[in-house]
């Protein structure tokens, strides 16, 4: 059978599905110690001084190092940048940067310490952005050759006849487009076990890495130690995306802290770090024209291009010169002309990242070409297949085709997504959009990295191990080297084993980056095993004669008589202790680096795609759905097609991700997106299938005709939404990601709307207006710099566990100083941030009256405080269905079978400052500032009554219990009363409890069941916290009246918030149209409302939102609400 | 503390502090290293185990307080090898690290039924499954593998 071609299942699935495949922090040795780093909480500083001592003598402390314990001039090997220090010497250039670390018996006592180190900063001026860096008399972050400051390189890039570009190409459009950092968030985050044996001399290490010879080679160099004296070991990889290509700066970590500590340390980085320390995609700035003739013959491309950096170098050099050089390598462009800088900024910084600049760029170029065809009133299909490279052609950068295929993917997604009926049959509000991409196939980098070596043992028993020095993040690596190599032995492929990593045992290979591990080290691999079934079927010819042998089910088979492939190792001469070893290089002649003008092929062959979109905009609230997307790819042979769908659907949902949310804010240079739930990444739910087409046909040069696939795919579904987004609506948004706040606020000036708050006319407002005037002018950089920071509470050694039967013992429990936890899904993560540190808890889940759902005689309804949300849901399922939407618009399923009512009631503020550690008035005292009057404050911050703190109450119960006019009991020590759910806040998510108080059940009145409802919700992904939320009830009147309506809005202000006017107008109004709504409510908040600098968009959606309830409410609408459970 | 857990139908007793979460008790103390602790604050679903046949974040779940049973990847029995067998036949992971949680995950939604419709059957595993974030396939593979073990 063949086996390139198949879906073979992933080696190792076995295991994987049933847990038991080990990754490096699944690793247990004996004596483990664990490794934490100290990191700077500046931009910007000096250090002035440092003092370990009290650190050191700290229990359970084995090991403490800083940057003194290194030489001068040990850096991290950043493409010869040389300006990053293992561990901080004197100047720390991001929020992160490592200050030193320490070894410990437990992860506790490695963080007490940590808390005990002492380091005095002098806090220097920090430039954050491209503009900051770049501006007159900007704070110089480094000393670089270059004499402009925070450049870090300057590129210049002519390629081809750029005048005769320009004169040939009269048509031209231009625009600036940014793409932002955006962060890989392998689902493992960044882990290393080290350990040094023979009395320290030689280092052990278990990592998850994709180029574990890469890594080696750059441990040792700044270790200065030979590098056969560091083994790496096999473990799993989970996953990579390009991160994991180069060291790691846990890496270093581990040896270092394993090294002084004599022990096997584990450095494993928390969530919080692999978000706001780990390098990111860098952000790119792209201002391009491109030329084209009147007959849409695009000629060239020119333009400038500044890209952010971050604090260092790491790959910043390649991947600016590789973004530089995909443009000009997609098209059949006749000249190009880029001037382009890299440029410092005090942020993490970036690196490798799947797409590689490349990603960044042709988003710019990708977007020009469809303003481009709409100037020339071309198909933008119809553009691209007119101008697509041709097979075996070179382009003006030097890149020389193989196998060409992008006029045929373009062609496949036109079909599969029915472009040209849907460019006929224009629906509202729906677009379709198209974008290409193209990748190598392992680009020519480092030295060595157009070679690969592979080695392939065949045992006297017939097993056949074949040994690779890469590694297996995840894309199937090794489950293709097994099909390959088993297509020439004649085996099938689950009965080759594939040995990566072990840096001892493995061939050389530079490992899985530049999408090279197919080309490469697929090559390697299909000649090491013809060479083996060679040397096989030539030892067989002893045996069976010189007729026509071939290999099949582990036998020499000729004539009908065979002989056992073991067999014959076992009588091979060169069989040493029971293996006959086949070991070859492949070198790629064709390939070499750039010339003095950056011309040059680097890579064996070349992958294009083509991508269409179709999307729809919801015009009321922004939010932009992806209705149905194809991805046709040109990758050669799909030696495992399961596997390259795979690759493709992966890269392009995260692709997709960029587009839709993915974007790394900073705030004074901390990671203010450091969570998963303040990252915006797709979940399930968020996307639609997305369908591939394999455009079939081989390749020239690749193994069995297969040519790269892993990043490829992320490229063009940036440029294909933005695409579909302006066909829908004729906006051309640039900036990435296409968030609900600026469709709203492109459609706002696209139709001429403008809010009025008359701010001068309500008093009660000046004082707040003046404040958030004085922010920028000084105040904020004063409470910033100067503003004392309370000591955070210690978390207490070991909270006791109080268990409470009965209201009364939770009370007084409570009334003692415990804390109260319900399902724990807030609270236990606050104490991780030290917002929360109870000295005791009491749980709430087994108290008997605050357990049970009851419904009385009268229709009304008991809630216990404990009830799960899901058993809250259960039981109201088809009775109330503001409540039932609200919680199916909560979380996540586990998190619903969880937390506790009273518990989302209670839960704190979702501000994610307030969350990501940053130091502000709520969080660490008075005199500190918000970071939401000049920060990110677009989706989760007040609109409404923002005072000296801009979050909101996040329950969405609450905002539902306020629609049905619910009411809390509560219990304390000397109290018990019931007060309407909206008496219970006091602030953002701040409850007016008194310290001993608790809810303990919510009484929803029998008018409750009576009413219709429904909750409607915008936030950026499944499950997220609202950006605006809507809870709409009335009674069904005559005449299509609704009677005594109540409509609240979540996330709006800082508690929920009834628009009691316009409510009073449509209990008057019978059959309002969602149009006469929006006025009137627009009215009422416009007068109520103050707004941030860029939350004013969340009052345009809030009427969006209210005029979808009250379609539905109506039952004119024919839409559903968007989540299958409701 | 000594507390007596019940996991994978094996009675245990753990000596651990008051507030341990269950994800450290189940990988610390009793070696089952199966359920991931990916973020460790209930974001990412890689924790997901089953208590009493529902899903939870055990990294958010006090192992003492855990009254029923608890069940992880390694304790599931032949009648769901079909549903582990799918993830690997329909491209259900790449890497492996959320692997765990999706199963156990998964195992719970077909233990609850899924439409006989396909297309409201995907929209529901999508919807059900958004708790488990996967950073390599884009979903496409989980929710083909767990259609396809539905029975």
């Amino acid at each position: 059978m063949k086996q390139v071609g198949r879906s073979v299942r992933p080696i190792g699935w076995q295991a994987i599905t049933s847990g038991t495949f080990a990754y490096s922090s699944d690793l247990k040795p004996d004596g483990l110690l664990h490794g934490r780093a100290l990191r700077s909480p500046h931009p910007h500083a000096r250090i002035v001084s440092i003092d370990v001592s009290r650190a050191a003598a700290m229990p359970g402390v084995r090991a403490v190092v800083t940057g003194a314990d290194f030489p001068a001039g040990v850096y991290y090997p950043n493409e010869g940048s040389q300006d990053r220090e293992p561990i901080a010497r004197e100047f720390v250039r991001f929020v992160g940067q490592e200050v030193a670390a320490v070894a410990a018996e437990t992860v506790e006592q490695a963080d007490a310490a940590l808390a005990a180190i002492d380091v005095a900063y002098e806090i220097l001026p920090a430039p954050f952005t491209i503009d900051d860096a770049t501006a007159a008399g900007a704070p110089r972050m480094h000393q670089r050759p270059i004499k402009l400051a925070n450049v870090a390189r300057v590129y210049k890039r002519l390629w081809g006849d750029v005048a005769a570009t320009r004169a040939a190409g009269p048509v031209n459009v231009t625009g600036t487009y940014w793409y932002p950092q955006q962060t890989h968030i392998c689902m493992e985050s960044n882990n290393t076990l080290a350990r040094w044996d023979k009395d320290g001399t030689e280092l052990h290490v278990w990592t998850g890495t994709s180029a574990p010879q890469l890594m080696v080679d750059e441990l040792a160099e700044m270790l200065n130690i030979e590098k056969d004296a560091i083994i790496c070991h096999e473990a799993g990889v989970g996953g990579s995306f390009g991160s994991k290509s180069r060291i790691s700066e846990q890496e270093f970590l581990a040896a270092v802290l394993a090294r002084a500590a004599k022990a096997p340390v584990l450095v494993s980085l928390t969530r919080r770090e692999e978000f706001a320390t780990t390098k990111t995609r860098h952000g790119f700035r792209s201002t391009l024209s491109l030329h084209a003739d009147d007959q849409g013959r695009m000629h060239g491309v020119e333009g400038t291009i500044a890209v952010d950096n971050g604090a260092f170098v790491h790959s910043g050099y390649s991947v600016t010169a590789a973004g530089l050089k995909g443009l000009g390598t997609m098209y059949r462009f006749e000249g190009i002309d880029i001037d382009a800088q890299l440029i410092d900024t005090c942020k993490q910084p970036g690196g490798q990242f799947r797409g590689y600049g490349s990603t960044q760029t042709m988003y710019a170029l990708e977007c020009l070409i469809d303003d481009l065809a709409e100037k020339l009133n071309i198909d933008p299909i119809d553009l691209r297949r007119q101008n697509a490279n041709q097979p075996f052609t070179t382009s003006p950068t030097g890149s020389q085709f193989q196998s060409v295929r992008l006029t045929e993917c373009l062609d496949a997604v036109r079909d599969a997504i029915g472009w040209d009926a849907k460019k006929a049959d224009r629906r509202p509000n729906r677009g379709v959009g198209v974008a290409c991409g193209l990748h190598s196939s392992g680009s020519f980098g480092p030295d060595g990295s157009n070679r690969a070596d592979s080695a392939i043992d065949i045992f006297i028993d017939g097993r056949v191990l074949v040994r690779f020095g890469g590694a297996d993040t995840g894309t199937g690596q090794k489950t293709i080297l097994a099909q390959i190599v088993a297509e020439e032995l004649g085996l099938a492929a689950e009965e080759v084993e594939v040995l990566t990593i072990e840096s001892d045992r493995t061939p050389f290979d530079l490992g899985a980056w530049s999408s090279r591990g197919t080309y490469y080290s697929g090559n390697a691999a299909r000649r090491a095993g013809r060479a083996a079934a060679d040397r096989l079927r030539t030892l067989a010819a002893r045996h069976l004669g010189n007729g026509a042998i071939h290999l099949e089910a582990g036998k020499a088979v000729c004539d009908g008589r065979s002989i056992a492939i073991g067999e014959l190792v076992a009588g091979a001469p060169e069989t040493k202790e029971g293996v006959l070893t086949t070991e070859i290089s492949f070198v790629e002649d064709a390939v070499h680096r750039v010339d003095a003008k950056f011309y040059g092929n680097a890579s064996g062959t070349y992958s294009f795609a083509a991508h269409a979109a179709e999307i729809e905009v919801d015009p009321r609230t922004g939010k932009l759905r992806v209705l149905d997307y194809v991805a046709a790819h040109d990758v050669g042979t799909a030696i495992n097609p399961r596997l390259v769908e795979g690759q493709i659907v992966g890269g392009a949902v995260m692709g997709m991700g960029s587009a839709l949310g993915e974007e790394m804010i900073h705030e004074q240079g901390r990671l203010v997106t450091a969570s998963f739930i303040n990252y915006a990444m797709p979940r399930a739910a968020d996307l639609p299938e997305v369908r591939t087409v394999i455009v079939e046909g081989g390749d020239p040069k690749g193994p069995h005709g297969a040519k790269g696939v892993g990043e490829l795919c992320i490229t063009p579904p940036a440029p294909a939404i933005a695409n579909a987004l302006y066909d829908a609506l004729g906006i051309r948004i640039a900036d990435l990601p296409l968030t609900p706040d600026k469709i709203m606020n492109a459609l706002a000036a696209r139709d001429g709307r403008v809010r009025r708050h008359h701010l001068w006319r309500r008093p009660s407002q000046w004082w707040t207006a003046f404040v958030r005037w004085c922010y920028p002018r000084g105040l904020f950089a004063l409470l910033h710099r100067y503003g004392p920071v309370a000591k955070r509470a210690a978390a207490a050694a070991s909270p006791a566990l109080i268990d409470a039967p009965r209201v009364v013992d939770a009370v007084a429990a409570l009334a003692s100083g415990a804390t109260a936890i319900g399902g724990g899904t807030d609270l236990l993560p606050r104490m991780e941030d030290r917002i929360a540190a109870p000295t005791s808890l009491v749980s709430t889940l087994d108290v008997t009256d605050m357990g049970g759902i009851e419904f009385a005689a009268d229709g009304s309804v008991s809630v216990g405080a404990a009830v799960t949300l899901a058993e809250l849901a259960a039981a109201l399922k088809g009775r109330c269905a503001v409540i039932e939407e609200a919680i199916a618009s909560i979380a996540n399923a586990q998190v619903r079978t969880m937390a506790t009512v009273a518990g989302n009631l209670l839960q704190e503020k979702r501000c994610w400052f307030y969350r990501n550690d940053f130091d502000c008035y709520k969080r660490s005292g008075p005199a500190r500032p918000c970071y939401a009057v000049l920060g990110d404050h677009r989706f989760y911050h007040a609109a409404i009554d923002g005072h000296r703190c801009q979050a909101v109450t996040p329950s969405d119960l609450a905002t539902a219990f306020a629609a049905v006019d619910a009411e809390v009991d509560i219990a304390g020590r000397d109290s018990a009363r019931t007060i309407p759910i909206t008496d219970l806040y006091s602030g953002p998510g701040e409850a007016r409890l008194q310290a001993s108080e608790t809810v303990v059940r919510i009484r929803l009145p029998a008018s409750a069941m009576q009413r219709r409802g429904t909750f409607q919700k915008l936030n950026l992904w499944e499950g997220d916290f609202a950006v605006v939320s809507v809870a709409m009830t009335a009674f069904a009147g005559p005449d299509r009246a609704l009677a005594d309506p109540r409509l609240v809005f979540g996330a709006l202000a800082p508690v929920p918030w009834r628009a009691r006017r316009t409510e009073q107008w449509l209990a008057r109004r019978p059959g309002a149209t969602a149009q006469e709504l929006q006025s009137v409510l627009g009215e009422e908040l416009n007068v109520a409302a103050h707004p941030l600098s860029k939350n004013g968009w969340k009052l345009d959606a809030a009427e969006g939102l209210a005029q979808h309830a009250i379609e539905i409410l109506a039952g004119s609408s024919e839409e559903r609400s968007k989540s299958p459970a409701a | 503390m000594t507390l007596r857990i019940r996991v994978n139908a094996q009675e245990h007793d753990v000596g651990a502090p008051a507030l341990t979460s269950l994800l450290d008790v189940l990988r610390d103390h009793l070696n089952l290293t199966g359920a991931k602790k990916a973020c460790g604050r209930g974001e990412c679903g890689a924790c997901t185990v089953l208590i009493g046949g529902r899903p939870v974040l055990s990294c958010l779940t006090l192992a003492g307080r855990v009254r029923d049973e608890v069940l992880t990847v390694e304790g599931l029995g032949p009648e769901w090898a079909a549903l582990r067998e799918a993830f690997a036949e329909h491209g259900g992971f790449q890497c492996g690290y959320c692997t765990s949680g999706q199963i156990m995950r998964a195992v719970a939604l077909l233990r609850d039924g899924l439409p006989a419709d396909r297309d409201e059957a995907r929209q529901k595993i999508r919807y059900e499954m958004s708790g488990n974030v996967c950073r390599c396939t884009g979903y496409n593979g989980i929710v083909d593998a767990v259609l396809a073990a539905a029975p």
